[in-house]
C-alpha cells in the first residue's frame, strides 16, 4: 500500500503531529498509534480537517500485564471511505482519560460502557454513571482480574440448591446428573 | 408489596409527572425501559434503562474458545443473528489472514440477505403494531416464518442458525435448496402490494408516522446514526457498498434513500432494501451453482486454536445499520478481547432519547420501532 491511496488530507494531517506513528493495515484500515495527551489534538484535526466525522466506537482493552489500559478509537470518513483506528495507552492505577463529547456526541455512550465495565473515568463525559449494571456494586467486570467464573461459585451457593422438585426427582432414583464440583475442566 | 430498595420521595406540586414505559412494553423487540417526564401527553425528557437483558457475552467470550464463541455471537441480536456470526468469523479470519473460499463467500450473502428480509418484515410488522394496526404484525411475523423454515433447512435452526465458522460455513446448501429460495421470493415478492395497500399506502399510517421522530441529516451525522435510519435523511451510504465485504462488489444492487428522517421515511427505506435484498438473492441463486470449490477453509484443530496475537475491527451492514466487531488476539485459543458494536448502541440509547424530547406520548413506542433498535446490542 502507498500513501497515495490515503486521502491527501489525512496525510498531511498525519505528517504534522509529532509523537504518532501510523500505518495502513489494510486498503481501507489505517491504525494510528499516539501518546495519550495528543489523541484529543488528533481527533480534532481529523474531524475538523480530514471528514472523519462518525465515530464508529471507542474500545477498551485491559492490558493487565503492562499495567495500561488501551483505549480505542475508530473513526469512519464518509468522504473518503476509510477507517481510522488511533490507539492509545492509560496508565492502569489513575483510570483517568478525558472525554471528546464535546467533538463526537456518540462518545457519550461508549465513555459510559467503559467507566462502567473497566472502570476508567472520563473526565466532562455527560454520564458517569451506572446504565447496565445498576445494581452492582463489585468491581468492574470487564478488567482482567475480575474473574466471573470464581465469583460465581464463591457467590452462589449449588449445593445448599435443594428445591422440593429435586428432592422428589431424588426419591425416583434421578436429580443432578453431575455434581458442580465434579465437572471436568 | 414494595420491593427492597423502595424510598418514598416527595416532590414539589407540579404539573410534570414521570411515567415508565417497560421493560416489556410494544416499542422494542426485547426487554428495555425508557422512563418519560412529562406535561400532558408532550414528552419533556426521556432516559432509556437498558440492563434488563445484560448476559456478559462479551466478558464470556473471554473464558471461551475462539469457535466455541460462534453459539454465542447470534445471540446478541436475536431478530438479525447471521451477520453477528459473519462479521465475527470475519474478525477472526482476518488475525488469522484465512482466505475464505468464494463459494462460502456467496453462501454467506445468500444467509445475510435472508436475514435480512426476515428482519424487516419484523419491523414492518412491529412498526405498524406501534400505530395500532396490528395486522401487518400478523402478516409479518407469519411472512418471516417462510424465511425461518428457509433457515431450518439450510442450518438447521430457525433463529440461532451457528452456521458461518471461521473459515467459511459448517455446510453446503442441501439439494434443492435454491428452488425453494427462488419459491420464497416469488411469494414474498407477490405479498409486496398486499403490504403497500395494508400499510404503506394506507392513509392512517402516513398520517401517524410523517413528520414523527424526524431528524436532519446533520443530527443523524453527529449523533452517530447508522443503517437505515441514516439513509431515511437522504444520505446514501451502505457499508456493503462504501466498505465492501465477502462478494458485495460483484453484486448489484441500489442504495435506497429518502429525505425526510421521520418515521414515515424510516419504513419507506426498509421497504425499498427489500426489493434490493431480493434482487441480490436473485443474482446469487444465478451465480451459486457456477461457483465450485469448498465451503470451508482447512482451519487448525479448532480445540486447540492459537489465533495470532493482534486486533482487528470487523464490519458488516446489519438489517439495523453498521454493526461491527473489535476482536483482540494476545496469540491465545480465547480472545483477549472481543467489543461489539451495534447499531442499536446509539439508537436505542441517545438517538432514542434525542428524538422523543418534544414527541407526544402516543408516538414513543412508534419512534422506538422506527429506528428499529435491538436492545441485545446495547446490554452486551
Amino acid at each position: 500500500m502507498t500513501e497515495r491511496e490515503l486521502d491527501t488530507h489525512l496525510v498531511t494531517i498525519l505528517r504534522e503531529l509529532e509523537s504518532l506513528e501510523y500505518r495502513q493495515t489494510s486498503p481501507r484500515r489505517v491504525r494510528i498509534d499516539v501518546t495519550r495527551e495528543a489523541l484529543p489534538g488528533l481527533l480534532e484535526l481529523l474531524k475538523g480537517r480530514a471528514s472523519y466525522v462518525h465515530l464508529s466506537a471507542i474500545s477498551c482493552v485491559d492490558w493487565i500485564e503492562d499495567n495500561e489500559f488501551e483505549l480505542v478509537y475508530h473513526l469512519w470518513s464518509y468522504e473518503s471511505n476509510h477507517l481510522v483506528s488511533a490507539h492509545t495507552r492509560i496508565p492502569r492505577e489513575t483510570a483517568r482519560y478525558i472525554s471528546v463529547y464535546d467533538l463526537y456526541k456518540p462518545a457519550a455512550f461508549f465513555e459510559r460502557d467503559i467507566f462502567e465495565m473497566f472502570g476508567v473515568y472520563f473526565e466532562g463525559s455527560p454520564h458517569m454513571e451506572k446504565f447496565i449494571l445498576t445494581e452492582w456494586d463489585g468491581p468492574p467486570p470487564m478488567r482482567k482480574d475480575f474473574d466471573a467464573e470464581a465469583y460465581v461459585q464463591e457467590t452462589f451457593n449449588w449445593q445448599s440448591y435443594h428445591p422440593d422438585w429435586l428432592k422428589e426427582l431424588e426419591e425416583e432414583g434421578g436429580g443432578v446428573a453431575i455434581r458442580p464440583e465434579e465437572v471436568r475442566r | 408489596m414494595r420491593p427492597e430498595n423502595y424510598q418514598a420521595q416527595s416532590h414539589p406540586p407540579s404539573n410534570e409527572y414521570e411515567l415508565f414505559i417497560g421493560p416489556n412494553h410494544p416499542g422494542i423487540e426485547g426487554n428495555y425501559a425508557f422512563k418519560l417526564k412529562l406535561h400532558g401527553d408532550v414528552v419533556l425528557a426521556g432516559k432509556a434503562d437498558g440492563g434488563y437483558l445484560h448476559r456478559g457475552f462479551e466478558k464470556l467470550m473471554e473464558g471461551r474458545l475462539w469457535i466455541q464463541n460462534i453459539a454465542l455471537v447470534p445471540r446478541i441480536c436475536v431478530p438479525d443473528p447471521v451477520p453477528m456470526e459473519v462479521t465475527y468469523s470475519m474478525a477472526v479470519e482476518d488475525l488469522c489472514g484465512l482466505e475464505v473460499p468464494e463459494r462460502a463467500q456467496w453462501l454467506r450473502v445468500l444467509q445475510l440477505e435472508l436475514s435480512r428480509i426476515a428482519a424487516h418484515l419484523f419491523t414492518f410488522g412491529g412498526h405498524a403494531a406501534t400505530t395500532g394496526m396490528y395486522t401487518t404484525s400478523y402478516w409479518g411475523i407469519a411472512d418471516r416464518d417462510l424465511i425461518l423454515d428457509l433457515f431450518e433447512a439450510l442450518t438447521g435452526g430457525r433463529v440461532y442458525h451457528i452456521f458461518n465458522i471461521p473459515g467459511g460455513t459448517r455446510r453446503d446448501v442441501p439439494p434443492g435448496f435454491l428452488e425453494q429460495v427462488s419459491q420464497t421470493l416469488d411469494y414474498l415478492e407477490s405479498r409486496l402490494p398486499d403490504y403497500d395497500n395494508l400499510l404503506f399506502t394506507n392513509q392512517v399510517f402516513i398520517t401517524r408516522a410523517k413528520d414523527v421522530g424526524a431528524m436532519t441529516q446533520e443530527q443523524a451525522l453527529e449523533w452517530g446514526v447508522t443503517g437505515p435510519n441514516l439513509r431515511a435523511t437522504g444520505l446514501a451510504f451502505d457499508v456493503r457498498r462504501d466498505d465492501p465485504y465477502l462478494v458485495y462488489e460483484q453484486l448489484e444492487f441500489d442504495v435506497p434513500t429518502e429525505a425526510a428522517g421521520d418515521a414515515w421515511a424510516r419504513a419507506m427505506v426498509r421497504r425499498a432494501e427489500l426489493k434490493q435484498s431480493f434482487r441480490i438473492l436473485r443474482q446469487v441463486i444465478e451465480r451459486l451453482p457456477s461457483i465450485g470449490g469448498p465451503v470451508r477453509a482447512p482451519i487448525p484443530n479448532p480445540l486447540a486454536w492459537n489465533v495470532p496475537a493482534g486486533e482487528t475491527y470487523a464490519r458488516v451492514e446489519s438489517s439495523k445499520g453498521e454493526l461491527a466487531y473489535y476482536a483482540v488476539s494476545n496469540g491465545g485459543d480465547k480472545p483477549y478481547r472481543v467489543h461489539v458494536r451495534g447499531p442499536s448502541s446509539m439508537h436505542a440509547v441517545q438517538v432514542l432519547e434525542w428524538l422523543a424530547e418534544g414527541a407526544r406520548l402516543e408516538d414513543v413506542a412508534q419512534i422506538m420501532f422506527s429506528l428499529d433498535a435491538c436492545p441485545p446490542e446495547v446490554d452486551r
